[in-house]
């Protein structure tokens, strides 16, 4: 695609950094409406979110990179990792969207929520996991 | 984390004063409003029209202090936000919360 100027950022693996990063990348996001946009900040920050707590468990010294393009279509957000990171089945498994019984309050799921979030969101999302360095790549067209 | 009391009502209207409910600060907001139930308030009123952005650990924080109040309690949101909006919407949780658009007609119902 003809593409802009792409924001690279290499962030430190913390929840605040997290929050940092995602408003930057959210900042080029101006073609998107209000929703769009909403639901957009918040399947970013569920992925690295996911990183700091999980691929790198809260590890002192760990990085994120991060390169967000964008172009006349749409967004493209690559996201890496060298942490333990997730089993690409286990990625692949989860479901787009949560299914449970809103009823029964107590098994209101309380966690476990963010893959489904990411893949509901993104146009097309791929994870892969390979020599030590895993990658999320997750386009988003401007208008669905 | 800033939270504000209001006693209005017969429910406790808790303002959270914050731009993000997300996982920098889940923790501390359930913790901080557990013990609000724990010191038996059990109608509560949670105003959110200052918070733009939440994600799922906030979400996830949330539903604690709901299954928390269990079926003896209420809790009610009121000025929910586009951004809030949006989470509730994609974890289909709009179905669980009763939202409302002001704080007098969270009191009220």
């Amino acid at each position: 695609m003809n593409s802009d100027s792409p924001l690279h950022l290499v962030v430190p693996a913390t929840l605040l950094d997290a929050r940092v990063a995602t408003e930057r990348i959210v900042g080029l996001c101006d073609r998107f409406n209000t929703e769009d946009r909403a639901d957009y900040a918040t399947a970013v920050m569920e992925w690295l979110v996911n990183v700091v707590k999980h691929s790198y468990a809260h590890a002192s010294g760990a990085q994120i990179r991060i390169c967000a393009v964008t172009g006349p279509e749409a967004i493209e957000l690559t996201i890496e990792d060298s942490g333990q990171g997730m089993p690409p089945w286990k990625f692949d498994a989860a479901p787009s969207e949560l299914d449970f019984d809103a009823t029964d309050i107590t098994r209101l799921p309380e966690s476990g929520m963010g893959l489904a979030i990411i893949k509901s969101v993104m146009d097309s999302v791929r994870y892969h996991s390979t020599s030590g360095v895993n990658r999320l790549t997750a386009v988003r067209r401007w208008q669905r | 984390m800033l939270m504000e009391d209001l006693s209005e009502g017969g429910c406790l209207v808790v303002s959270l004063k914050e731009k993000r409910l997300d996982a920098v600060i889940a923790a501390s907001f359930r913790e901080a409003m557990v013990a609000r139930i724990d010191q038996g308030q059990r109608n509560i009123v949670l105003d959110m029209s200052q918070v733009s952005f939440m994600d799922s650990s906030g979400l996830g924080a949330v539903v604690y202090v709901l299954k928390h109040l269990g079926h003896t309690g209420r809790l009610h949101i009121c000025g929910v936000t586009p951004g809030v909006m949006a989470v509730l919407k994609l974890t289909r949780m709009d179905r669980v919360f009763k939202t409302f658009d002001s704080r007098q007609a969270a009191i009220a119902a």
